[in-house]
């Protein structure tokens, strides 16, 4: 059967969510959390046995092999029993766990999207900083495991800023500012080539969000079962939190109106089955604003996101500077808050232009330079920016030409994998 | 594993949309295993009705297909959709079959609605299975479908197609095994012969016999030798009329018809489960290296937590 003809499939795994599909789609087929439920109790039981008894320990590898769960599936049966141990595989968009990785892509791929991984051509994605050594991994797996004919490893940033240009031209020049639950890159790309010397990390991401808003929630002494608050605290994130121009007045019209700006949250507590309530309020604008005010998060880290992209632009190439300016691409489930592209753009466009302001007084207003246009841009669907992109590009024809084939890595071993061309279609 | 009749995915899909029912543009494509393709389409302006489109393994040339169908698929969308189905002919380009539902047709209570739905998204059992299905309710009755010309041919893999040999008392079915990969072959051989082996030994009384040959069995001797060419050898099941009896009729199709894909399924778990193995000595090896290491180095090492986990990965990849 020659694959190229059949849809691409597409797998974008990131440390919170995992989204999958085949190419040529607008939507991903399924966004489940990237988390592996397996049944610890057959390993252990088999390190008891005696060496000897290879047979045994060979069937409880095997049963271990079978029993287990992803996705929300895994969540709900480790709620459940406690013979079920979680893994997140993929962490700050690194993947930590090849076992369980490897077993959350045969999941992926035969109980999801339920087809033969030898039909289809794959395009994975990775983070920017992922090492050489990892991509080689995932193409043994992918090759050894699942008998793919071909493979493509994208880098997500370049795949998010693929997925905003489809409509109008194709512009492969941008930062990508990609905030996702683990992991939050400044990237910025010139012809669809990343540059890497200038890549921006933060260590502030969704889950640090969650948890922000957990502690305050929990600190008000808002009633909350405790094995609940994390998601709760997660899904209150999703329905209620917004980003605010200026944090000050933010708190006088809550002061204000308090029951304008209040929202409950009804729960039912896991164990006893009784019903509770509580209030959201201040941590509705408090939450996102640890992405423009680190300091009120912690100490660790205090450069607000806005200045980060301005630095990351600023250590880039100066011919690029101006167009990096004004494709600002945004990306990541933990941009979606309400207004996040609005004052992410304000910010930046008060740095840009205060630094004009001063080396034209600098220069005695002798030469009066060009406006730097400041343009961040935000989609409707940012959550999935990632797959979306890997979804246009692997339906190109180039793709599959681009792609590692079985046949090359057969001749040539894993080390192909570490490199993927730049295709057309990415400029 | 692949027990489940539906494409989970298509329920959900539809379950939305029918929560929804303020009329959303729908246009999706899907490819299965054995290269069984959908594509669903909703229009804003007509949000009730739902195309489905399905194409279906190109069949080899031992396979009866009446106007690009499986015998009796008709029949069986008719009788599992009722009127709430019109097949359009001729169906979608490079399409098999194309169904149009009515959904304003469907039952107001939603656990009949849903319970609707879940038959949808098995279209692929109504219209693969159709032949298997008749030919099992012949033997449940204990009798022989008519005009049929042992053994049967049925499509279940692009150009592959398994055989049945109908009797009144049984059914034998067979199953030429073939695998694309030289490692997945090797692996198939022996999963085969263990699971013969398992079932045998495991006393499953009320499960259909089942053996495996590296040569064709008699009953398709007469079969053209390409439509033969197996190498992974060939699984016989031998059903009987108790297996095919009330409702264990619909799993018995579903297993029968999803037999290869069960295996290649097994076959990558347990390439999965080799890896890991191979990668768990490499990882203790390393530790043992690190272990022999002087002291001085060991505590330089470990000071250093992060670069030391990366080093690690950097190791077991290059040994
Ligand atoms: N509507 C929303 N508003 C705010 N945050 C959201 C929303 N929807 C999802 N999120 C958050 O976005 C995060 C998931 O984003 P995404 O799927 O882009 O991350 P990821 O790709 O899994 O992680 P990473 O890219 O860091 O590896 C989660 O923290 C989730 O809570
Ligand atoms: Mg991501």
């Amino acid at each position: 059967m020659d694959p190229s003809p059949r849809p691409a499939v597409v797998i974008d795994n990131g440390s919170g969510y995992t989204k999958m599909g085949f190419a040529g789609n607008v939507e991903p087929c399924f966004i489940i959390p990237t988390v592996v439920a397996v049944n610890e109790s057959f390993l252990n039981q088999s390190k008891n046995l005696s060496k000897a008894n290879w047979l045994a320990q060979h069937n409880a590898g095997v049963m271990a092999d079978l029993d287990f769960f992803i996705g929300d599936e895994a969540l709900t049966k480790s709620r459940c029993s406690s013979t079920y141990n979680l893994n997140y595989p993929v962490q700050h968009g690194q993947v930590e766990n090849w076992d369980a990785m490897e077993r959350y892509w045969q999941q992926c791929i035969f109980n999801y999207l339920r087809c033969d991984p030898e039909d289809h051509y794959f395009l994975l994605t990775e983070s920017p900083l992922t090492s050489p050594e990892s991509r080689e991994y995932t193409g043994e797996i992918m090759f050894e495991t699942f008998n793919v004919p071909g493979l493509y490893i994208a880098v997500n940033s370049v795949l998010a800023l693929a997925a905003g240009y489809t409509t109008s031209k194709c512009e492969m020049t941008g930062v990508v500012v990609d905030v996702g639950d683990g992991a939050s890159h400044v990237v910025p790309v010139a012809d669809g080539y990343v540059i890497g010397s200038s890549i921006k990390s933060i260590p502030i991401a969704g889950k640090d969000v969650t948890l922000f808003v957990q502690n305050l929630m929990r600190e008000r002494g808002e009633n909350i079962p405790p094995d609940d608050s994390f998601e709760v605290a997660r899904k209150v994130k999703e329905m209620y939190c917004y980003t605010c121009s200026d944090i000050v007045k933010e708190f006088n019209k809550h002061d204000k109106e308090p029951i304008k700006y209040t929202r409950h949250w009804r729960g039912i507590k896991p164990k006893t089955g009784a019903p509770y309530s509580c209030d959201i309020g201040y941590e509705r604008f408090l939450g996102p604003e640890i992405f423009f005010s680190p300091e009120i998060y912690g100490s660790d880290f205090t450069t607000p996101l806005p200045v980060v992209i301005d630095k990351c632009i600023q250590s880039a190439p100066i011919d690029t500077r101006r167009s990096l300016y004004k494709n600002i691409v945004l990306s990541g489930g933990s941009t979606m808050f309400k207004d996040f592209h609005k004052r992410l753009q304000r910010d930046l466009k008060t740095i840009v232009d205060t630094r004009v302001h001063l080396s034209e007084a600098r220069l005695n207003g002798e030469i009066k330079s060009q406006p730097v246009e400041v343009n961040v841009v935000s989609h409707p669907i940012q959550r999935f920016a990632v797959w979306f992109g890997g979804s246009v590009l692997a339906s190109t024809p180039e793709f599959f030409t681009a792609c590692h084939t079985k046949a090359e890595y057969e001749e040539h071993g894993a080390s192909i994998c570490r490199t993927n061309p730049v295709f057309k279609g990415m400029y | 594993m692949l027990t489940s009749t539906l494409t989970i995915y298509t329920v959900l899909m539809l379950i939305t949309f029918f929560s929804l029912e303020k009329g959303v543009e729908l246009d999706h494509h899907w490819v299965e295993f054995d290269d069984v393709r959908y594509h669903i389409q909703v229009s804003m302006k007509n949000p009730h009705l739902l195309l489905l489109s399905v194409s279906l393994p190109t069949p080899s040339s031992e396979t009866i297909f009446v106007r690009g169908l499986p015998f009796g698929a008709i029949e069986a969308i008719k009788a599992a959709y009722g009127n709430l189905v019109q097949i359009l002919d001729p169906p979608r380009d490079g399409y098999n079959l194309t169904l149009k539902f009515n959904l304003a047709k469907l039952p107001a209570n939603p656990d009949q609605k849903h319970a609707f739905m879940v038959k949808v998204a098995s279209i692929r059992e109504v219209v693969l299975g159709a032949p298997l299905r008749v030919i099992l309710q012949h033997l449940a009755a204990r009798t022989v479908a008519p005009d049929l010309d042992p053994p049967v041919a049925l499509v279940h893999r692009p150009n592959e197609c398994f055989f049945l040999f109908p009797q009144a008392d049984k059914v034998t079915v067979v199953y030429p095994m073939r695998f694309n990969d030289s490692i997945d072959i090797v692996l198939a051989t022996s999963f085969l012969q263990e699971f013969v082996e398992a079932r045998r030994t495991a006393g499953l009384h009320n499960t259909p016999p089942c053996s495996w040959s590296v040569t064709p069995p008699l009953e398709i001797k007469g079969v053209p030798s390409d439509a033969l060419s197996a190498n992974a050898g060939f699984v016989t099941f031998v059903i009987y009329p108790r297996h095919v009896e009330g409702h264990k009729l619909d799993r018995t199709v579903w297993n029968l018809s999803t037999f290869h894909a069960y295996v290649s399924y097994h076959v990558k778990c347990s390439e999965g489960f080799m890896h890991t193995r191979m990668r768990r000595r490499v990882e203790s090896l390393i530790q043992a290296l690190d272990r022999a290491k002087p002291d001085a180095e060991n505590s330089k090492k470990t000071s250093f937590n992060r670069s030391f986990k990366r080093l690690g990965l950097k190791d077991s990849s290059t040994n």
